[in-house]
Formats: C-alpha cells, structure tokens, sequence
C-alpha cells in the first residue's frame, strides 16, 4: 500500500492567475526517498505546502485533487493531525526556530509541548532525536548562536521528535556549505533507511542522484518525470526544462557511455562501471 | 555574528522575580508616568527601573535601545521647542531660532516616559526566559497564539536588529558608506530599512509556517517540558504593584 498517494492535485495561490501545481499525480512507497526537482517556480516548495497540509489549511486559494496521507486525506483533517504525520523541514534555519526557547534541547520540545506529550516521553523523544542528529553537544546551547548548518540540524531534530512517519524537506542544504549538505544527506538517507518516508525538494542533484530512489521532475507546476533517477537525469530533454543534470550523466552523454537499458550512469562508481563495460 | 538573543541568565535577583509580576511593574511604572504629569515623578520612576535593571545586571543592553531612540525623539524636542502651543518664555536661541521652556519641558517630559517604557519593559524582557513568560501568560488564561505574539514583539527589536546588520554588511560590501558622521550614517540608514522590514515579513511568514507544522494550532492540552519554577513570593510581589497603582489613583485624585 503507498504511504501518500497524490490524485490531480491543482493549486492556485489566491493572488496569482496561474496553477501552481497542474494535476499531479503520484504515489509513495513507504521508506521511499522521492528527490523533486525542478527550476525555480516549479512548484516545489508549493508541492511541499501541500504534502504537509499547509495547502490549502494555511495558504488558502483554489485546490483540487487529493492528497492522501495512510489514506486519509489532507484536505479533510486538521492541520494538526497532517503535521503530526508528515513533518516539514524547509530552507532557512533561522526562521525555523521558534524564538521562545533559549536551549536547543527545549526547541526541539516545542512541537512536543503542542501536542500534549507527557514530559517523560518527551525526554526520551529528544534524547533519541538528537543522537540520531549527532548534535547532543549542543543541547544547552542557544538555537541562535549555532552556525547555520547546525540550526538546520536542530530544525530536522525537531521535526524527527514528532515521530513523523514522512518528513518532508524543502531545499534543506540551500544555506549550508558542502560539509553541511553532506551531513544532511547522510543524517536523511539514514531516516530513510529506518523506514521514514522522505520527500526532498532539492537543487543538488549529484547528491539527490546518490541517495533519491525516485525523481519527481515539475516544470511550471506540471509533473513532467517521475520515475528512478537514471530513468529522469537520462531523459534527452531535461535542459527544456531548466535542469544541468548531475556531472557524471553530463560526463557519460558526451562519452555516449549509456547502459544496456538506455540510461546514463548517475554516480561515480556507475560511470567507472560504465567505462569498464565499454573497454570490455 | 552578534547573538540575536535578549535574554540571559544572569542568576540575579530580578530573574527570581515571576513573569506576570514583571509585566505587572512595566505596566504600572507606565501608568503612574502617565498618571502624573511630572517631571519629578517620571525622572523617580525611571529611576526605579533603571535601578532594577542594574540589580538584573543587563543595564548595558538597554542603553543602545535608549539611543536610537534618542534620535528618534530629538525631532519632538525640536518641533515642540519651536511650536507647542502654550510656548511663551524663550530658552535658548540659535541664530533666528528661538527654542521655548514650556516646549523644551513637554518634549522632556514625553523622553522621560518613552525611556521608562523602554527600562520597564526591558526588565521584563531582559531578565526573563521567553518560554517561562509565555508559559505564565497561557498559566493565567492567554491564548497560546495572544501569547506568542506578545513574546514576538519583543523579540522583533533583536531581530531586526540582527537583519539589519546583515543588510548593513551587504551593503557595504556593494561600496555603501555606512560609517563616519551623523550625516552619512543617516544617509545609510534609510536605504536599509525597506529591505529590513521586508526581509522581517518574510521571516515571520516563515517562523508562522514553522509554528503551524509543529503543531502551535493544535486544540489539545499542552504540556511542559521544564518543571514549574518557584518564584519570589509572587503573590506579595503583584499585591505590593496593585497597592502601589491604587494609591498613586488615590494620590492622584486627592492632591
């Protein structure tokens, strides 16, 4: 059974005259790693909005189709409840903290404190969350004097108390330096692995080509691809859509090394693995 | 980067003192400016709050709240110098301009009681943890939401503090003059503003957003994680305001 399924999902943002999101439809294995891409005005921050429940719960305006989370549509329930199945982590670190907590390890019970969580388990929930965020040094600090890539990490770690069972993540590495989007993607790759859903709007494509099982390619609010990212970053009219693929399909489209399926090889080792099969 | 945060535990004794009490001392010391319209007493009472900001140990925070506001404030003196309307006994004159006392003491008196607003509630936000007001304000019957953006405003000064000093440094970094004389700094100063008021929507868009997805609009019963703090006798403490605010009405009506 998919853990989201999306049905023609359209959305207009109450100022604007055009479809930001034009009939979408998608689904969602459980534990999957679904990497959107897509130029600036794609629609992947809205699509983002949508999976969480912010649309149309937050941002009113025109919406159809259905977003269905465990089958339960987002529409129909309490913003809440959305949030407390599909976590949200987006770009600015600083924005994501709530100002009303001086540690980091109060930040992180914000979200708890909402929900009514008993203080032991809330203990237990953010002892666990920030091992698994490897930021446990920093629990008695203050969110706002941590650099930009830790404030993202306590974002995440926050997020993670809450127990999603998705977590969505809207451009997360944008503000931080590549060791920064090197910890995230590993830290998430490894949610994934747990069997937490994750759906991560992205510019970095290397890395999503790394760790993505599925690519959702959107181009001014319509869903162009969505499949394996060899299957997407292979597609011969990617640059129509404002997307450089990752450098090892750049590499292997101008050695003309595609494998036997038709597709580029997406990473270092499939390209190396590529070239070897071409010499033989 | 300056650590965009106003509060820090001092361990003094005005941060044993609870929230609701503060909040309490910043609207009477307001009031009782207002009560009476004297120098004197305005000068007494910002005097308190100083002295409590002292105790607190976070005077020196203040003072560049007090400065910028200042010079926002030298434009009344001026223009009340010049032009309030029971103006008779002139005061100073420079060139053609003549300044007057009735309007220089008005203006004086309307900086006494901005800088009182300021050091009163800057005892409050300055000696008290953002979470244990907004804690208090729900204990006492505030909404969560009503609360949060009580917390907000307060939080807003250091924060756009913190943006326009990082528009400042952008824009110095594109050959803006941003230091040297009044006038340049003056000349730099309004250019910033627009985007640091934008870039201040947006983030409130943004934190509003981060809120919502951590369930701040959730109906059920909030928890807590720190454990309940006691306080310095905080029903003598807010008997001992009450009184004062009544016998200043008292005082007031009487004398």
């Amino acid at each position: 059974m998919s853990k989201i399924r999306v049905e023609g999902l359209k959305y207009r943002y109450p100022d604007m005259d055009s479809l930001v999101l034009d009939d979408l439809s998608f689904e969602v294995e459980k534990g999957a790693f679904i990497g959107i891409v897509g130029e600036n005005t794609a629609g992947k921050s809205t699509l983002c909005y949508a999976l969480t429940g912010l649309v149309p719960h937050f941002f009113k305006g025109a919406y159809g189709g259905n977003v269905l989370i465990d089958n339960i549509d987002v529409k129909q329930s309490e913003i809440s409840d959305v949030t407390s199945k599909a976590g949200l982590v987006f770009d600015q670190p600083f924005s994501q903290m709530t100002g009303s907590k001086t540690t980091v390890y109060e930040e992180i019970a914000f979200g708890l404190e909402n929900s009514g969580v008993e203080r032991e388990e809330m203990r237990i929930r953010i002892d666990n969350s920030l091992r698994l965020m490897d930021i446990e040094h920093l629990q008695n600090k203050n969110p706002y004097d941590l650099s930009g890539g830790q404030m993202q990490r306590v974002a995440i770690a926050s997020v993670l108390a809450m127990k999603p069972d998705v977590i969505v993540l809207d451009e997360p590495t944008s503000q931080l330096d590549p060791q920064g989007s090197d910890e995230v993607f590993q830290v998430i790759a490894k949610l994934a692995e747990s069997g937490i859903t994750i759906i991560m709007a992205e510019h970095k494509l290397e890395k999503l080509a790394e760790y993505a099982s599925k690519i959702l390619l959107l181009h001014k609010g319509k869903q162009i691809a969505y499949g394996s990212p060899k299957e997407v970053f292979s597609r011969d009219d990617i640059l129509e859509y404002g997307i450089a693929p990752p450098v090892y399909v750049r590499i292997a489209k101008a050695l003309k090394l595609k494998n036997k399926a038709g597709f580029y090889p997406i990473t270092l080792d499939g390209l190396k693995q590529q070239w070897n099969v071409g010499d033989e | 980067m300056e650590p965009i945060h106003s509060y820090t535990d001092k361990k003094s004794y005005i941060d044993q003192i609870d929230p609701i009490s503060k909040l309490l001392f910043a609207f009477v010391s307001i009031f009782i400016t207002y009560l009476f319209s004297s120098i004197p007493i305005t000068c007494f009472v910002l005097l308190i709050s100083i002295v409590l900001l002292m105790v607190g140990r976070v005077l020196r925070k203040i003072v560049p709240l007090l400065a910028i506001s200042f010079t926002l404030l030298l434009s009344i003196i001026i223009v009340q110098g010049l032009t309030h309307p029971t103006n008779e006994m002139p005061l100073l004159t420079l060139g053609t301009i003549v300044f007057y006392q009735e309007g220089l003491t008005f203006a004086l008196l309307i900086t006494l009681r901005v800088f009182n607003m300021l050091a009163a509630f800057g005892v409050l936000i300055l000696t008290t943890k953002p979470d244990d007001l907004m804690e208090s304000l729900m204990k006492q019957g505030m909404s969560p939401k009503i609360s949060y953006v009580f917390l907000s405003v307060f939080q807003l000064i250091p924060q756009m503090r913190a943006t326009l000093g990082k528009i400042t440094d952008a824009q110095r970094s594109r050959g803006m003059e941003t230091e040297g004389s009044l006038m340049i700094r003056i000349k730099a100063f309004f250019p910033l503003l627009g985007p640091a008021v934008l870039s201040s929507l947006n983030m409130t868009k943004e934190r509003a957003i981060a809120l919502e997805v951590r369930g701040f609009s959730s109906k059920g019963k909030k928890t807590f994680i720190s454990e309940e703090k006691s306080y310095f006798y905080p029903k003598f403490v807010r008997c001992g305001l009450i009184i004062l605010l009544i016998a200043a009405i008292v005082w007031r009506i009487v004398g």
